[in-house]
């Protein structure tokens, strides 16, 4: 908790989603990190993003926020969004604010590219 | 330089003196340690100059204080301020000379003269303030009589200059820490001010009821966005609320003061848990921009007192369901699924459920600071780990608010480090019926 490490990844799926991965703990020393990479991204109506948060340790509410932010904006671009491997505790910290009702949850990122796909 | 200059001690005004007294104090050396940067000075003058003493001098207000001394006697740390050798150096800018101690009316008499080390030579150069003041000087002596070159007086002017900057960096990095330090203790004041602003100074007294809360910081640098508070509607009705607003710091917390002075408007304005979240929902939307999402998690709920029993009524946005910790000790939360972030989400969904408090219950409402906090094992504490520390910890029967509170504490402080964000709990039990008079006051 005092190092503060977060690491994201960007590549582009054969299938053609975005997939970004994320390392570490996401909190408010963080976070910024996050947001940066998300906005980065160049989206446009059709493109889809996934999310891999499966080396994603802890999520406070400023990580929340930011993957807030990154569903507003795919929303608006007309583009879609995935999240993928969340741990039990951060599928527990989403589901008690309600976020999995505008996500939707992959156990990995090819089942959400496959999902996104369909 | 012929012979030594007589130079009988120049009166010095008691102002000048005090002046002089005042710079010494603030650079703040006398009686400190021995310290290997000065001890390379006199060792440097003394191989310049070929003595067998030399000295880094403090002159105090009675005494002559060594910072740095070679060649005196084992233990000489000091002398007394007579005339005749640094006392009188002080007075002069530049370097001063005695070619021969035993010329000099002054310096003939002083104790290094007339007693150990019996010093026949003295040359000194002023450790000069950049505002002109004194403090000391640095010194060679010898035990015979000497004559000495202008390169080997502008060498110890150096040497006296460079202690000065010695001096002069040690203050800068006192002054710095000493900045620091009220720095922090100023940003330690703001916190505990805005903690306080944010949290109700004192919970009402409600008739039939026990209320108890605590507000546990995880750092007095970050104010966190908790807040609670518990308040009479004008039907005989007790509103409540509990959250959290998302990040720390000074946005965080003008945040926080927007969602609870709303919440209490909005409950004057219609009471009903759901309306009210919809309403501060709606203010909050409007107030943050899109870059600067901030959203909060919130229970908003309503007390009926009716007979000996409370009727809850509670709406969830997004926060952890409270706890019902019945008389029995059965715990169980009061939860209707799927009530989402407020303040940030289109068309957000929450969720109102009720639940009946008979005497003896108590509701835990808490932040997740509490659940989210991680155990030694690394996962987060959770719902279930909360309920299982209660379940373990409570006495038998019916703890009452404030029991139920200092278990939490109990678990707060096992938690330690794990806890990283600030927790807020409120608790409300509903006033027990004696069973037999005797076991009522047990407590």
């Amino acid at each position: 908790m005092t190092e503060h490490e977060l690491t994201t990844t960007l590549r582009l799926h054969p299938a053609g989603p975005h997939v970004l991965t994320v390392t570490g703990e996401l909190d408010h020393h963080t976070a910024p990190r996050l947001r940066t990479a998300l906005e980065e991204i160049e989206l446009e109506a059709g493109s889809a993003l996934v999310i891999d948060l499966s080396a994603v340790t802890y999520c406070d509410s400023t990580g929340i926020t930011v993957l807030v932010t990154a569903y507003h904006r795919t929303q608006a671009e007309g583009a879609s969004l995935a999240l993928a491997g969340l741990t039990p505790d951060l599928t527990r910290v989403f589901t008690v604010v309600g976020l999995d009702q505008i996500f939707s949850f992959h156990p990995t990122a090819e089942d959400a590219v496959r999902a996104l796909k369909s | 330089m012929g012979s030594a200059r007589m130079i009988a001690s120049t009166a010095v005004s008691p102002d000048a003196e005090r002046r002089r007294l005042a710079a010494v104090r603030r650079y703040a050396v006398l009686d400190t340690l021995p310290d290997g940067t000065f001890d390379r000075v006199t060792s440097l003058a003394s191989r310049i100059f070929d003595t067998p003493i030399a000295t880094v001098s403090i002159v105090d207000e009675r005494r002559v204080w060594f910072k740095a001394a070679r060649g005196l006697p084992q233990g000489l740390r000091q002398t007394t301020r007579e005339p005749g050798l640094c006392a009188t150096a002080i007075l002069h800018e530049g370097a001063y000379v005695v070619n021969d101690t035993l010329a000099d009316p002054h310096a003939a008499v002083h104790p290094l003269v007339t007693g150990e080390p019996e010093a026949r030579f003295y040359a000194a150069a002023s450790i000069t303030t950049s505002d002109g003041q004194c403090l000391g000087t640095v010194n060679v002596l010898d035990v015979r009589p000497r004559q000495v070159t202008d390169e080997q007086l502008a060498a110890l002017e150096d040497l006296a200059a460079l202690v000065m900057d010695e001096l002069e960096q040690r203050l800068a990095a006192v002054r710095t820490l000493t900045t620091e330090r009220r720095l922090r203790t100023d940003a330690e004041r703001l916190a505990r001010t805005l903690q306080r602003t944010l949290l109700p100074p004192a919970l009402p007294k409600v008739p039939g009821l026990q209320a108890a809360a605590a507000y546990h910081t995880a750092s007095v640098y970050e104010v966190g966005g908790d807040f609670y508070d518990l308040f009479p509607l004008n039907d005989g009705r007790w509103g409540f609320f509990l959250g959290d607003v998302c990040g720390k710091g000074a946005d965080a917390a003008a945040v926080t003061s927007l969602v609870r002075y709303t919440l209490r408007a909005a409950a004057v304005y219609d009471p009903d848990p759901l309306a009210v979240l919809v309403n501060l929902d709606t203010v909050m939307q409007q107030e943050t921009q899109d870059h600067n999402a901030r959203y909060c998690t919130a229970v908003f709920g309503l007390l009926q007192p009716d007979g000996d029993d409370f009727v809850l009524t509670l709406a969830d946005g997004g926060h952890p369901p409270p706890l019902a910790v019945r008389r029995d000790g059965a715990i169980e939360p009061i939860h209707a699924p799927g009530g989402q972030l407020i303040g940030i989400l289109p068309k957000p969904n929450f969720v109102q459920s009720t639940a009946r408090l008979h005497p003896g219950d108590t509701l835990l409402l808490y932040t997740d600071g509490l659940t989210e906090a991680r155990t030694s094992t690394g996962s987060m504490l959770g719902e279930e780990g909360l309920t299982a520390h209660l379940a373990a910890h409570l006495p038998a029967a019916r703890p009452g608010a404030h029991g139920i509170l200092a278990a939490v504490h109990e678990l707060i402080d096992g938690l330690g480090g794990g806890v990283s964000d600030d927790t807020a709990l409120l608790a409300l039990s509903v006033a027990d019926r004696p069973i037999h008079p005797s076991a009522e006051e047990a407590r």
